[in-house]
C-alpha cells in the first residue's frame, strides 16, 4: 500500500481553523471532496492535529451513507429509491444500471469509473423516476437509455 | 456544601407510593431510592442517560404516550406507574426482539447469575423465539480477539451502548465507537483496530457496565459462571487510592477468578483500573513461596518453620544483645496491613530494643510527612477523593494522576466535565497536561524557583488572601521578604517556560473558587523534596486555598498502604498517630501498654540501613515486603551494603532480588489470603478481607511477625487482625474511635478519635492541626547532578499505568504483560534525530553510575533534552543509574533528576 | 418543496429564520440541507452572503444591537438527522442519534441552549404573517389549520409537480383537479401521504378536507407534504414493505424497539409477499407495530410503523388476498403470481 500524502489533509485543516467537535462532520466532507474518500491515515492524523478521538471520527464516517472508507469511482451513480420513483419503477432502473456497470449497490467498478448508490427522494419526485450522476440530475429516466448517460461520464 | 442544601425537595406518587425526592433526580433515581425496582438494560448511574433499551418506560399522569423513566425528571405532584400489565406486554415485547438478536447460551455463559437480560427475560418471561430465534452466523475475529484482559463476544452484545459511553465519557479514553447504524451497529475500535493498538488504557469498565456477558474478563473465561462464584469485598493492593474491590472466588478451585467493583463503592464509584481489575494473577503464581527457606553454603533449602525462626530470631537477638541497638534493623512494609505495620514496630521496639524501623515512605512520600507536618501539623492529604470532583481550579504539580492514581484521575475528570480549569507544572506532556488549561513544562528539579515565582505575582498584584494570612499562619513577613529575591523573569529563565504562563497559572490557581493543589514523586524525590512540599504549603496559606471542601494540598500517596505504614509508626522518630518517640510522655504510654522499656537510640531510614550496612554498622536486617534492590537508587551499591550484613532475613510472597541475598526466607501471604486494614491516600481506614487460602506453608505476615517476636525472645500473641486493630486503636489517638465493626463496609477518614465520631473529610478547617500554620522561607537549591558535557540529558524516573514498582506482581498478568512488559526511555523528537534513534530502536542509556539498554519511545511527552524512565522492569533496573542524592532532610532519593548520556545501542 | 423553496425563495427563509431568531434572542443559526441537493446549498449560500453584506446578518443588525450568524450545513446521509434531537447532534459533531425528549430542545437544544427547529416551509410564512398579520394569514385554511399548503404532488398521476393550495382542500381536487386525474385513466387506489412513516389514504377518502386533524384521524400525516398517488398496478403490501425497510435501514439504531422491532416487521412483510404469510403474521403486524410506536424513543421509530398500520386497517382485503389466496391482486409480488405471468414478464 503506498502512504497516503497527509498534504491536502493540513491544508484543509488550515482552511478551517480553529476545528473542533462540532466540526468533525463539515471536516470529513472536506476531507472526502480532496481526497475523494476517508483514508484511514488521514482520519488518525486529524484525530492527532484535532484531538478528536479517532473513534468519533470513525463512527461518524460509518454512521453517514455519504462517507467512504474505501477508494471511490471518479463518478457516483445514485439512483433513487425514494416513494415516487419507487412507484415508477427505480426497480427496472435499478436492474438496468446494475448491468451496465456489473456492479450492485455500494460497490465500485474495477476501473474505478463508477460507483453505484441507491440514495433517498433527491426531491424531484415530479420527474421520477430519478437518476443522478455526479451533480446531474436524469428524470423520467429510461432504462432504454443507460448506455448512452453512462456513455457521458468518463 | 452549598450545593447540597440547596436542592429542592419535590413530591411526588410512584405506584401508589408518597415519595420524596430532590429537584434533578429522574423517575428511575427516585424510585430506586425508595426501593421500587424499574427493569433497564442501559442504565448506569454513572452515565448520562440517553433512554436506548426502552424498557425502563412507565406511565405518567397527563403526559402523552409512554415515558423512559432513566431520562424524566421528576416534577412536583407527578403521579407515576411503573408495573401494569400493559407496560408488562411491552416490555415483554422488546425483551423478545432483544432476545432474537441475542444469542442466548445461559447454560455456558459465564454471566449467568449476575445477568441482566436473563433477569428480566424471566420476570415478564420473554420467549426467545417469539420472532423465531437468533440465527448465528459466521463469528468473525473483533477487535478483541487475541486480547488478555478484555473478550468481546458480538453474539451477546445487545448494543445498549453503556460500553461505548463509559469508555467516552468516564475514562474519556474514547477507544470504542458505535459502528454503522440500524440494525447493522456493532461495538468496535476505530478501523476496527486491536483493541491493545488504540486508546484503550485496560480499566475494564467496559466489562463492569455491560449488562450481559458480551464484554468480559478473557481470564475468568471457562473459570467458574457468577452465580457459583462467591464475592469478597476487599481493598485493592495497588495504589494509594484504596479502591474497593470484589474478589470473585471459586470455592472449588480456590481461586480468584476475577475482580469486580460494586456499585457507588467508596472511594472508587464501581470503577478500577488496570491494576485493579487485572493484575491479580499474582496471587496464585506457581513462582510464589510456599516454605521457609534457609541458606547454606549459598544455597536455598527448604526448612520447617520451626527451624527458620529460631535461627532468624535468635540471630537477630544475638546481633542485637553484643553490637546495641543500631546493629539491627526493621523494614516494614507498606503493602501490608496496618496491623502488621503496628506489629512490625512494635517487635522492633519490644524484640529489637531499638528504633531502627521504617518503610518504604522513605522512598517516596517522606518529605510530604515532613513537609506538610511542619507547615500544617498533619502529614497527609488535607481533603478526599470524593471532593475533587467539585474542584474549581485544578493545580497539578510534579503528579500523572491518570497513570499513577486513575481512579483520582477519573474524578479529575469528573471536575473537568462539570468546568474545572486545570493548571498542570509537568516536565512531560501527561494526559493531564494534555488537556489542561495551561501547561508549565518546566526543566526537572526546578519547583521551588516556580512557586517562588508564582507567589511572588500573587502577592504583586495582590490575589493573596490577607485575611486568612493573618488570622490563620505565622511567619508571614520573613516569608514575603524571602519572596523579595524571586521574581517571574528568573524563573522563566531557570525553569524555562514563557513568564507569561507562570502569571496565567498563579492567577488561575489564586482566584480558583476553590482551587486545590495535588502532587506527587515529581515534587518529593528530589534533594529539595521537602522543601517543595512546604512551598506548596505556602502556596495554599497565601492564597487561603486550605481547610475548605474541594481546596486543600493533595499529596496522592504511592502503595497502597504507605499511608498506614506511617500512621502505624513504622518510623525510627514516630510511634503509631505520628506520637514522638522523643516525647517522654508517650514513651512512657508505650512502655506501660507493652511491658517493655522503650528504646532510646535515634535510628535511621532506609536508606540509613542500607549506607550503614556497607559501613559495618548495621549487621542485621529483617526485610519485611520490600525488594531495595530493586527501589533503592544506585544498584550495585546497593547489594554490595546488603552483602555485607551478617544476617539478613526476608519475608517475602516471591524470591525478590533482595531475597536472594538473604540468609533466611519465610513465605509469607498475599492481600488476598489474610485479614486486616490498610489507610488509604485519604485517611480512610479500610477492611481488607481473606479470599483464599494461602498457598503451601505460608502464613499471614502478622502471624510470621508474631512468631519472629517470640523467637527474638519476646513472646508475643494475638488470635486474629481485630485484636491488634483494638490494641492499636486504644493507643492511637487518630484512630481511638475505629473498629472492625464501624469500618465494615465504607471505612472511616482519621482522625476519628471517639466511637461516635464520624471521622474527617477535610483536615483543617477552622484551625491548622497545630493551630496557626506556619510559613517556611523556602531558597531556590540547584539538583544534585546536572547535565554536563560527558551526561547531556536529565533523566527522570517514574510510574506507568500498567506497572507497580518492581513490576513482580502487575508482571505476572497476562494481561498486563501482554500491554507493557518492557522497559523503555522516553525522549523528544529532536535529539532523537540528532542521535540518528527512531522509535523502537535499542538505547544504551548510561549515568555515573551504570547502564540499562532498552527501546526509544520517540515522540513528544518529554522535554528536548530531558529523558524519563520506568522503574518496574527487572532485566533493565532503572535503579542501576538512579542517583543516591538524597533529600535533606527525609534521606528520600533524587529519582527525578540526574545527568545522562544516551547512544544508539548497535 | 422544501428544496424549491430554497433554490427558488431562499430570502423568505432567511427572513422568516432572521425575525424568529431576533424573537427567541438567538444567537446562532444553522440551515441544514441535504448535499443531495447542491443547488439549494449553493442558493441559500449565496443568500446569506447578499444578507451579510446589507447587514441583515452578522454583528449588529441594522444597528439594532442585535447579531446573528447563519451557518449552512449539508447533511451527510441520514434521514433521521431530519428529527430534531438527532439533527442537533449532527450539528454538535456526533453521530446522528436521537435524543431523548424531554427535554425538549426548545428547552435544552443545542449545546444545551434552548434551540427551536422548524421546517424551511415554515419558516418562509413568517415574513407573510408579520407583513400582512396574523388574520390575514388565517383568512385561507380551516379551523384547525391556517394558511395554504404546498404539496409535491408526485407517483401515477398526469400532471406532476408542487401544488399550493389553500388548507381544506379535498384530495379529489388535488389529484383530479390540478394534478389531473390517472394516467391511461386507470383506478386510483390510494393517496400515500407524509413521506417514508406517513400513511395511505384510500380511494374512500377521496373527499377529505386535508388538514392536520383529518389526516391524522385515517392515519396518514402532513409530514413533509409529500402526495403520492398510485393506482391499482401498486400493491399495498409491497408498498408497505418498501415503507419499512426504508426506516429499517434509517433508522439511528440507538433504541431497541425501532433498531430490531422495524426489521422484525420488514421481515415478516417479505413473507407475505413471498406467499409465506400467515393470519397470525398479520396479527403481529398491528401488535409488534403498536409496540414499536409507543416504545421508540423518536419520531422515526413511534412513526415507522404508520405505513403498516394505515394500510393494514384500509386495504385489509389485499393483505388477505396475499395471505390467504395466496396471490397479488395488483400483479407486483413476483412468488404470487401465475407461473405464465411470471414468465411473461420477465425480460
Ligand atoms: C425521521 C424524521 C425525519 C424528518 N425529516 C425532516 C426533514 O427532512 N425536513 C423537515 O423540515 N423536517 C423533518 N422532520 C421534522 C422535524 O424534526 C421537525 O419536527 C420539523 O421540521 C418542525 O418544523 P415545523 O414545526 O416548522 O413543521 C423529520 C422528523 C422525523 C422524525
Ligand atoms: S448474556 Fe445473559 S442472557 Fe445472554 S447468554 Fe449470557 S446469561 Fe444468558
Ligand atoms: S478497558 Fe477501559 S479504556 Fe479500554 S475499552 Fe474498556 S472502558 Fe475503554
Ligand atoms: S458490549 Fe455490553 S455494554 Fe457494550 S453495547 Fe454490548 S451489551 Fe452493551
Ligand atoms: S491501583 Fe489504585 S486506582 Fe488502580 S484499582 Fe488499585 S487502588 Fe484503584
Ligand atoms: S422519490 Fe425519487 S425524487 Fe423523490
Ligand atoms: S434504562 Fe431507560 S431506556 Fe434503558
Amino acid at each position: 500500500m503506498t502512504a497516503v500524502d497527509l498534504g491536502p489533509a493540513h491544508a484543509v485543516l488550515e482552511d478551517m481553523a480553529p476545528v473542533d467537535h462540532g466540526h468533525a462532520i463539515p471536516l470529513l466532507q472536506n476531507i472526502q471532496e480532496s481526497y475523494g474518500y476517508l483514508p484511514r491515515e488521514v482520519l488518525l492524523e486529524l484525530s492527532s492535529e484535532t484531538g478528536i478521538p479517532a473513534s468519533h471520527l470513525f463512527g461518524l464516517a460509518t454512521f453517514y451513507a455519504q462517507f467512504y472508507l474505501e477508494e471511490h469511482g471518479r463518478h457516483t451513480v445514485r439512483v433513487c429509491r425514494g416513494t415516487a420513483c419507487h412507484v415508477r419503477g427505480r426497480k427496472i432502473i435499478q436492474e438496468a444500471i446494475d448491468e451496465e456497470l456489473g456492479i450492485g449497490p455500494g460497490e465500485t467498478t474495477e476501473d474505478r469509473r463508477f460507483s453505484l448508490e441507491t440514495v433517498a427522494c433527491v426531491g424531484t419526485c415530479f420527474l421520477a423516476p430519478v437518476v443522478m450522476i455526479d451533480h446531474d440530475y436524469f428524470g423520467n429516466f429510461d432504462p432504454k437509455k443507460v448506455g448512452e448517460i453512462i456513455g457521458g461520464y468518463e | 456544601m452549598t450545593v447540597l442544601s440547596a436542592l429542592k425537595t419535590v413530591n411526588l406518587t410512584i405506584d401508589g407510593r408518597e415519595i420524596i425526592a430532590h429537584e434533578g433526580d429522574t423517575v428511575l433515581e427516585a424510585a430506586l431510592t425508595a426501593g421500587i425496582d424499574i427493569p433497564r438494560l442501559c442504565h448506569d448511574p454513572r452515565l448520562k442517560p440517553v433512554g436506548a433499551c426502552r424498557l425502563c418506560v412507565v406511565e405518567i399522569e397527563g403526559e402523552r404516550g409512554l415515558l423512559t423513566s432513566c431520562t424524566m425528571e421528576v416534577a412536583e405532584g407527578m403521579v407515576v406507574a411503573t408495573e401494569t400489565d400493559s407496560l408488562a406486554a411491552k416490555r415483554k415485547t422488546v425483551l423478545e426482539l432483544i432476545l432474537d438478536d441475542h444469542r442466548v447460551t445461559c447454560p455456558t455463559c459465564d454471566k449467568n447469575g449476575d445477568c441482566a437480560l436473563m433477569d428480566y427475560s424471566y420476570r415478564y418471561q420473554a420467549d426467545q423465539f417469539a420472532f423465531g430465534g437468533y440465527k448465528p452466523g459466521l463469528v468473525e475475529p473483533n477487535f478483541a480477539t487475541g486480547n488478555k484482559a478484555i473478550a468481546f463476544d458480538p453474539q451477546l452484545c445487545i448494543t445498549c451502548g453503556r460500553c461505548v459511553r463509559i469508555c467516552d465519557e468516564v475514562v474519556m479514553a474514547s477507544a470504542l465507537t458505535f459502528k454503522m447504524r440500524a440494525s447493522s451497529v456493532e461495538v468496535t475500535t476505530p478501523f476496527d483496530m486491536p483493541l491493545n493498538e488504540t486508546s484503550c488504557v485496560l480499566c475494564g469498565l467496559c466489562i463492569s457496565t455491560c449488562p450481559t456477558g458480551a464484554m468480559y474478563d478473557r481470564a475468568a473465561l471457562g473459570q467458574g459462571q457468577i452465580k457459583d462464584l462467591e464475592k469478597v469485598q476487599t481493598v485493592c493492593p495497588y495504589c494509594g487510592v484504596g479502591c474497593t474491590m470484589e474478589l470473585n472466588v471459586n470455592r472449588e478451585t480456590n481461586r480468584i477468578v476475577r475482580v469486580t467493583a460494586p456499585e457507588g463503592s467508596v472511594p472508587n464509584d464501581g470503577n478500577l483500573c488496570v491494576k485493579g481489575k487485572f493484575g491479580f494473577e499474582y496471587v496464585h503464581s506457581a513462582e510464589r513461596l510456599t516454605t521457609p527457606l534457609i541458606k547454606e553454603n549459598g544455597e536455598f533449602r527448604e526448612a520447617t518453620w520451626d527451624e527458620a525462626l529460631e535461627l532468624a530470631g535468635r540471630r537477630l537477638r544475638e546481633l542485637r544483645d553484643e553490637h546495641g541497638p543500631d546493629s539491627i534493623a526493621f523494614l516494614s512494609s507498606c503493602r501490608c496491613t496496618n496491623e502488621e505495620n503496628y506489629l512490625m514496630q512494635k517487635v522492633a521496639r519490644t524484640a529489637g530494643a531499638t528504633n531502627n524501623v521504617d518503610q518504604c515512605a522513605t522512598t517516596c512520600h517522606a518529605p510530604t510527612v515532613a513537609g506538610l507536618a511542619s507547615t500544617f501539623g498533619s502529614g497527609a492529604m488535607t481533603n478526599s477523593i470524593d471532593e475533587i470532583k467539585d474542584v474549581d481550579t485544578l493545580f497539578i504539580i510534579g503528579s500523572n494522576p491518570t497513570e499513577a492514581h486513575p481512579i483520582i484521575g477519573l474524578e479529575m475528570k469528573k471536575a473537568l466535565k462539570k468546568g474545572a480549569k486545570m493548571v498542570v507544572c509537568d516536565p512531560r506532556k501527561t494526559w493531564v497536561a494534555q488537556h489542561a488549561d495551561i501547561h508549565i513544562q518546566h526543566k526537572p528539579g526546578t519547583d521551588n524557583m516556580l512557586t517562588n515565582a508564582m507567589m511572588r505575582h500573587i502577592l504583586d498584584e495582590e490575589l493573596h488572601d490577607p485575611e486568612f494570612v493573618e488570622s490563620r499562619c505565622e511567619n508571614f513577613e520573613a516569608f514575603r521578604k524571602n519572596l523579595q529575591d524571586f521574581t517571574v523573569e528568573e524563573a522563566a529563565e531557570v525553569c524555562d517556560v514563557p513568564a507569561e504562563l507562570i502569571r496565567q497559572a498563579a492567577e488561575m490557581y489564586a482566584k480558583g473558587d476553590p482551587s486545590s493543589i495535588f502532587y506527587t514523586l515529581g515534587i518529593t524525590e528530589h534533594i529539595s523534596g521537602t522543601e517543595n512540599v512546604q512551598n506548596l504549603a505556602n502556596l495554599s496559606m497565601l492564597t487561603g486555598q486550605i481547610g475548605k471542601r474541594s481546596s486543600g494540598v493533595n499529596p496522592l500517596r504511592g502503595q497502597n498502604n504507605v499511608q498506614g505504614g506511617c500512621d502505624m509508626g513504622a518510623m525510627h522518630g514516630d510511634f503509631p498517630g505520628y506520637q514522638k518517640v522523643a516525647d517522654e510522655a508517650v514513651r512512657f504510654k508505650f512502655a506501660e501498654a507493652w511491658g517493655v522499656e522503650i528504646p532510646t537510640n535515634k535510628g535511621g531510614r532506609v536508606t540509613d540501613f542500607i549506607e550503614q550496612a556497607g559501613d559495618g554498622v548495621l549487621r542485621g536486617f529483617y526485610v519485611f515486603g520490600e525488594d531495595p534492590v530493586l527501589s533503592e537508587p544506585n544498584q550495585s551499591k546497593v547489594i554490595a551494603s546488603l552483602e555485607n550484613l551478617e544476617f539478613l532475613v526476608c519475608q517475602e510472597i516471591f524470591m525478590s532480588e533482595t531475597a536472594k541475598l538473604a540468609d533466611v526466607i519465610l513465605p509469607a501471604t498475599s492481600f488476598a489470603e489474610k485479614d486486616g486494614t490498610f489507610t488509604n491516600t485519604e485517611r480512610r481506614v479500610q477492611r481488607v478481607r481473606k479470599a483464599v487460602d494461602a498457598p503451601g506453608q505460608a502464613k499471614p505476615d502478622w502471624e510470621i511477625i508474631c512468631l519472629m517476636s517470640t523467637a527474638m525472645g519476646h513472646p508475643m500473641e494475638y488470635n486474629d487482625a481485630g485484636e491488634i486493630f483494638d490494641e492499636m486503636a486504644s493507643l492511637t489517638p487518630s484512630y481511638g474511635g475505629m473498629s472492625f465493626d464501624r469500618i465494615d463496609e465504607v471505612g472511616l477518614q482519621w482522625p476519628c478519635p471517639a466511637d461516635d465520631h464520624p471521622g474527617t473529610e477535610f483536615l483543617h478547617e477552622g484551625q491548622f492541626t497545630h493551630g496557626l500554620g506556619i510559613f517556611k522561607e523556602i531558597r531556590f537549591r540547584e539538583a544534585d547532578e546536572l547535565p554536563d558535557d560527558d551526561y547531556p540529558y536529565i533523566l527522570s524516573t517514574g510510574r506507568t499505568l500498567y506497572n507497580y514498582n518492581i513490576g513482580n506482581m502487575t508482571q505476572k498478568s497476562d494481561a498486563i504483560r501482554q500491554k507493557q512488559s518492557k522497559a523503555f526511555v522516553e525522549m523528544h523528537e529532536v535529539d532523537a534525530e540528532r542521535l540518528g534513534v527512531a522509535n523502537g530502536d535499542l538505547v544504551k542509556v548510561a549515568t555515573r553510575r551504570g547502564e540499562v539498554t532498552v527501546k526509544a519511545t520517540v515522540g513528544e511527552r518529554t522535554r528536548p533534552g530531558a529523558l524519563w524512565m520506568p522503574f518496574h522492569f527487572v532485566d533493565q533496573p532503572t535503579n542501576r543509574i538512579t542517583n543516591d542524592a538524597f533529600d535533606n532532610i527525609t534521606r528520600t532519593a533524587e529519582y527525578k533528576v540526574c545527568a545522562a548520556a544516551v547512544t544508539k545501542s548497535e | 418543496m422544501d428544496r424549491a423553496l430554497l433554490e427558488g425563495d431562499p430570502h423568505s427563509v432567511l427572513e422568516g429564520m432572521i425575525i424568529s431568531a431576533y424573537a427567541i434572542e438567538a444567537t446562532k443559526g444553522f440551515i441544514y440541507v441535504r448535499a443531495e441537493y447542491p443547488i439549494a446549498v449553493l442558493h441559500i449560500r449565496k443568500a446569506i452572503d447578499e444578507a451579510h453584506e446589507r447587514g441583515l446578518l452578522g454583528d449588529n443588525i441594522l444597528g439594532s444591537g442585535y447579531s446573528l450568524d447563519i451557518e449552512v450545513r449539508e447533511g451527510a446521509g441520514a434521514f433521521v438527522c431530519g428529527e430534531e434531537t438527532a439533527m442537533i447532534a449532527s450539528l454538535e459533531g456526533e453521530r446522528g442519534m436521537a435524543r431523548p425528549k424531554p427535554p425538549y430542545p426548545a428547552v435544552r437544544g443545542y449545546h444545551g441552549e434552548p434551540t427551536i427547529i422548524n421546517n424551511v416551509e415554515t419558516f418562509a410564512n413568517v415574513p407573510l404573517i408579520i407583513e400582512e398579520g396574523g388574520a390575514a394569514f388565517a383568512e385561507s385554511g380551516t379551523e384547525g389549520s391556517k394558511g395554504t399548503k404546498i404539496f409535491a404532488l408526485a407517483g401515477q398521476v398526469n400532471n406532476t409537480g408542487l401544488v399550493e393550495v389553500p388548507m381544506g382542500a379535498t384530495i379529489r381536487e388535488i389529484v383530479f383537479g390540478v394534478g389531473g386525474g390517472m394516467p391511461r385513466n386507470r383506478e386510483f387506489k390510494a393517496v400515500q401521504m407524509g413521506g417514508p412513516s406517513g400513511g395511505c389514504v384510500p380511494a374512500a377518502h377521496l373527499d377529505l378536507p386535508i388538514d392536520y386533524d383529518s389526516l391524522k384521524e385515517v392515519g396518514a400525516i402532513m409530514g413533509s407534504g409529500g402526495m403520492i398517488v398510485m393506482d391499482n398496478t401498486t400493491c399495498i403490501v409491497d408498498i408497505a414493505r418498501y415503507f419499512i425497510s426504508f426506516c429499517a435501514e434509517e433508522s439511528c439504531g440507538l433504541c431497541a424497539p425501532c433498531r430490531l422491532g422495524t426489521v422484525q416487521l420488514e421481515e415478516t412483510l417479505n413473507r407475505i409477499t413471498e406467499g409465506k404469510g400467515t393470519l397470525e403474521d398479520l396479527d403481529k403486524l398491528e401488535s409488534l407495530g403498536e409496540v414499536v410506536q409507543q416504545t421508540s424513543l423518536c419520531g422515526l421509530g413511534q412513526t415507522a410503523p404508520n405505513p403498516v398500520m394505515s394500510t393494514l386497517r384500509h386495504f385489509r382485503d389485499e393483505y388477505l388476498a396475499h395471505v390467504v389466496d395466496k396471490t397479488c391482486p395488483a400483479g407486483v409480488c413476483t412468488a404470487l403470481l401465475p407461473v405464465e405471468a411470471t414468465v411473461g414478464k420477465e425480460k
